[in-house]
């Protein structure tokens, strides 16, 4: 494997317009973490821009990285995949150990975040970039080899499927079930068998399953516990306040910072369900526009992913992509009610500033990647 | 290798585009095309529709004074954390101040206003606060007025039991403010109110959609001061004669209108017992046998009984007079109260026809007035009769009424023989003014004809007129005392307990006022002897003040035919005992105000009255000085102004 390094120098077009298109969505981000959460911040005694600021936060933190991740040459994550994966297991393991909750406390039910001391991140996070860096490495490693069972699938089954399980009993189904999608979209695009990826779910089912209904079971336990009358927090409640916001919003919505259901009606106004805020106040004219920012981020990425320098380049461009585009539609499709709910955030744009953080930073790394386009000696 | 990784990508690539797709088609479906509807249900989840309070209508008496009225107290938020807010250019100055000015105006302790404030939370201060002490520091931040109405009685001793209470507060109403309850309430508005999931609402954006539209006011046939009035001379009385209690009510008989209506009861029964307890009215019903009898043409003016020296066997019992009276006529038989005389009277007379006259009065039935409880009294039908029931009957017993029905009974003489039907509502208006009802007599029947009523009232004519503690130097009042054994609760009479009462027309030959006065076992036997005084005393007090109830021009019409006040003589009815008269001043003579500072309104007023003058009360509550001032003089029959603590 031979590869060309080229210090950073004049930004390839695909790079530059990924960063504007990121960067919108960060801004327009902001702006919707500010304009659904100020009511419930003010709510907890907090100043209305509490949450706004903080994603702010996130965001000048990201840009930063992003920056750093523009200039580091991204073999340096092919070297780094396996202390990276390292890190990750143990991150994960902090929430998972029972003398662990002074750092790691039952937040709203689950253990996903631990608590550093100058703020909260969530191991989930980093643990999604590191495996599918580490998928990639693995996977441009074994070449044409992913296409044999033994020797090519079940390997990286070793790493992913514990790491994933960990996650799924946080508990994280959601994102467990992600960050496995998205590590198979890049050994797919490897060339992996399509048919051991059948075997893999089928043999994969039992275990799913068993978490389903676990999960189940807390989550209707904590919404008896929640809320013992009425149950506005209730799957079915949500998702109607979800498209009950979404539609209301029409074709030109309700205007920035009027959209009412964020009174209350739809819970994670900020976060799981920030699309349907947006929905409402932007209306179908801002769901045009971010689909098509969405898609235009899809399309550089896959664009670059093409053009790669090399395999590990094209696989990290195409999963780290995914990443972004699985999560969004994912995010979409649960506050249009299109699947079942599950918690994940809109990237660049729902609050958290451990996915923003990672999102931009992994958007840097495609950069870096598309600055090379063309450098690499194909193979 | 490589292709199959580009033709992958692209796979991925369509998937992920697709995915796109497939959510801004589903976009489009609920925002464009379902839009409106999803718009709709989300207004409706998160509006409210409130209902805005109407503000009750007030009460007045007939002149004006209001009795009850609505006003809008108020609760007070304080947010310490915006009162000292100092981002807006205010200085502590400002605050301790505002916080200075808070404790002033709604009277707390400043040191206690001011540490309360230094906590966090929300004070919350209940008050309730006047509009007068809200005022002026609505406009200091942080401070959140409440509003909220309730119901406030100007004088709240004043026709308390007739008024009754609003059902403000969720209490039972009762009285006048619970007969009238559908008018006074007025129409509650509406708003629609932003609120969120928990229900808290928003100030704005709000959406009025009715008005409130406050109750009508009413006006009452009641004279406050007369109200007044009575309620001292009756409860002076009760203490006096150290009586149970006492009723007392003062009808106009040409409308019905009610002037006062009181009743107290050392007891403690509850309500108005002038409505509600019926009492055997003794002689004062005899004047009804004399109305059939006249009635129906079986007594001539002349035609006389003899008096049997004031003993008489009937019917298996003794019938003794107190005073014998010889061959009495029907007139001297009323007037002396003879006992034997109406029964040897009375026995002309058919069942049918003695029962159907007191029907005709009104007894036995309900009177109809505006009141949640009345009590029809009692009358049996004469098939129910004993052998000498009719007699009992004659000499009012064996059938009880209350004092209300004896006034009306009494207003129907006065008002040639027609009974009206007695109402306490002058007139209902509504808040902007607009009279949309007032008033007009009511007749129930033509309980006797003119004539006979003329002839009854001449015989009530002399009943005071010979003298009596009811007469008044100037004019004169016809009326008839009755004393009975008083019933108990158990429905037997109680040993050496009387109801002494006296119903009378005022001014005789052109009654303005009927007033039935009742004593419930007062310790003078007869009612002359205590009901009558307590008229007295009303009229002279109402002849002092400058009430509006009685038509002075007809009364200064009727002094010159003013009679000349009877003299006792040796045929003294048996029932009309004979007190020492107050001397009446007929010469109006300079008296000087006494010092009344510290008394309440209504002992001032009572006191000025008894001096001759009349009064005018501004405020409520304890005198605070008069106009002219203590220890001036002043010729009686001038006005004397009574300023309390509490003025407007």
């Amino acid at each position: 494997m031979t590869r060309r390094r080229r210090p950073p120098g004049p930004v390839a077009w695909e790079s530059r317009l990924l960063g504007l298109v990121t960067v919108g969505l960060v801004v327009f981000g902001v702006a919707a973490v500010y304009s659904s959460s100020s009511i419930q911040a003010v709510e907890q005694g907090l100043p209305g821009a509490w949450f706004a600021l903080r994603q702010l936060q996130g965001a000048i933190v990201g840009l930063f990285l992003l920056l750093v991740a523009i200039r580091v040459d991204y073999q340096v994550w092919k070297a780094f995949a396996w202390p990276a994966v390292a890190i990750a297991f143990f991150a994960l393991l902090i929430p998972l150990l029972p003398f662990t909750h002074d750092i790691a406390p039952v937040t709203n039910g689950a253990r996903r975040w631990i608590d550093i001391g100058v703020g909260r991140i969530q191991p989930s996070e980093g643990a999604k970039f590191a495996l599918i860096a580490w998928t990639a490495m693995l996977a441009a490693k074994k070449g044409a080899q992913v296409r044999e069972f033994k020797l090519g699938v079940v390997p990286f089954m070793v790493i992913i499927l514990p790491a994933c399980l960990m996650i799924a009993i946080e508990p994280d189904l959601s994102t467990a079930l992600l960050t496995m999608l998205v590590c198979m979209i890049v050994l797919f695009s490897a060339g992996a068998k399509i048919g051991h990826f059948m075997v893999l779910g089928v043999l994969a089912l039992p275990l799913v399953w068993g978490q389903i209904a676990a999960l189940q079971f807390r989550v209707n336990r904590m919404v008896a516990f929640l809320s013992p009358g009425e149950d506005p927090l209730s799957l079915s409640w949500q998702i109607n306040q979800s498209i009950v916001g979404v539609g209301s919003g029409g074709v030109f919505g309700v205007g920035f910072g009027e959209g009412m259901q964020k009174l209350g009606y739809l819970p994670y106004a900020y976060s799981d369900f920030i699309f349907s805020t947006i929905g409402e106040e932007w209306g179908f004219v801002g769901v045009t526009v971010i689909l098509v920012l969405y898609a235009g981020y899809l399309s550089l990425g896959m664009r670059i992913a093409r053009r790669a320098g090399d395999v590990f380049g094209t696989l990290l461009t195409v999963g780290l992509t995914s990443l972004v585009g699985v999560t969004a539609i994912l995010h979409m499709s649960v506050t249009l009610a299109l699947v079942p709910t599950t918690g994940l955030p809109l990237p660049f744009i729902s609050f958290g500033r451990s996915n923003l953080v990672i999102a931009l930073f992994a958007t840097g790394v495609i950069m870096n990647i598309g600055n090379q386009v063309g450098t690499g000696k194909r193979r | 290798m490589v292709e199959k990784t580009q033709v992958r990508i692209s796979a991925v690539h369509v998937a992920l585009g697709l995915g796109f797709l497939l959510v801004w088609g589903r976009s489009a479906q609920l925002q464009v095309v379902r839009g409106d509807k999803y718009t709709e249900s989300a207004r409706a989840q998160r509006t409210e529709r409130i209902e805005l309070p109407a503000s009750r209508g007030g009460i007045y008496d007939r002149n004006g004074v209001p009795l009850a009225l609505t006003e809008e107290n108020f609760h007070l938020g304080i947010a310490p954390n915006e009162i000292s807010d100092t981002s807006n250019g205010r200085s502590q100055a400002d605050i301790d101040e505002d916080i200075r000015r808070l404790a002033e105006n709604l009277g707390l302790e400043l040191a206690g206003l001011r540490s309360r404030l230094a906590l966090p939370q929300y004070a919350y201060f209940h008050g309730p606060f006047k509009t007068i002490q809200v005022q002026p520091i609505r406009e200091i931040p942080g401070v959140h007025p409440e509003g909220e109405l309730s119901r406030f009685y100007p004088d709240p001793d004043l026709a308390r039991v007739l008024l009754g209470r609003s059902p403000f507060g969720g209490n039972p109403a009762s009285g006048v403010e619970r007969m009238l309850d559908s008018i006074l309430t007025g129409v509650p508005g509406s708003a629609v109110v932003l609120r969120d999931q928990r229900g808290r609402r928003f100030q704005s954006p709000g959406r009025l959609d009715a008005f409130p539209s406050p109750g009508m006011d009413v006006f009452l046939t009641i004279d406050a001061e007369l109200q007044e009035i009575v309620e001292a001379a009756l409860v002076e009385a009760v203490a006096e004669y150290e009586a149970i209690g006492g009723d007392v009510v003062v009808m106009n008989p040409h409308t019905g209108e009610i002037l006062a209506l009181a009743s107290t009861d050392s007891a403690g029964t509850p309500g108005l017992t002038a409505l509600t307890h019926p009492y055997e009215p003794g002689s004062t019903a005899k004047l009804f046998a004399a109305a059939a009898l006249l009635e129906h043409g079986l007594v001539s003016l002349t035609d006389s009984v003899w008096g049997e020296e004031g003993t008489y066997e009937f019917g298996g019992r003794t019938v003794s007079d107190v005073h014998e009276v010889e061959w009495a006529t029907l007139a001297d038989v009323i007037e002396n109260s003879s006992n034997i005389g109406i029964i040897k009277f009375t026995r002309k007379l058919e069942a049918n026809q003695q029962y159907q006259m007191l029907r005709n009065f009104g007894f036995g039935t309900p009177t109809g007035l505006e009141f949640p409880s009345e009590s029809r009294g009692i009358l049996r039908l004469p098939r129910e009769w004993s052998g000498f029931s009719s007699a009992s009957i004659a000499m009012g017993y064996e059938f009880s009424a209350t004092p209300l029905q004896i006034a009306s009974a009494y207003s129907a003489i006065a008002n040639d023989g027609l009974l009206l039907r007695p109402t306490l509502i002058k007139t209902i208006r509504t808040a902007g003014g607009e009279v949309t009802w007032t008033h007009a007599p009511e007749p129930v029947r033509q309980a006797v004809s003119s004539e006979t009523a003329e002839i009854l009232r001449q015989m009530l004519r002399g009943v005071v007129y010979r003298g009596s503690p009811a007469a008044l130097a100037s004019y004169e009042v016809a009326g008839k005392t009755g004393t009975t054994r008083r019933v108990g609760e158990d429905g037997s009479y109680v040993t050496g307990a009387y109801n002494a009462s006296f119903a009378s027309l005022f001014p005789a030959d052109d009654p303005q006022i009927v007033m039935v006065v009742k004593m419930t076992d007062p310790t003078g036997t007869y009612g002359g002897q205590t009901a009558a005084p307590v008229t007295r005393s009303v009229l002279e007090r109402v002849l002092a003040a400058q009430t509006s109830t009685l038509d002075r021009t007809s009364l200064s019409r009727n002094g010159d035919t003013v009679r000349p006040r009877g003299l006792l003589e040796s045929g003294q009815p048996p029932d009309v005992v004979n007190l020492p008269l107050i001397a009446v001043e007929t010469e109006k003579v300079m008296r000087v105000i006494p010092d009344l500072v510290g008394q309440s309104m209504r002992e001032a007023a009572a006191h000025l009255h008894g001096m001759g003058f009349a009064v005018r009360l501004e405020g409520w509550g304890l005198v605070v000085f008069t106009v002219p001032a203590v220890g001036d003089s002043l010729m009686q029959g001038e006005s004397v102004v009574l300023h309390a603590e509490t003025g407007e």
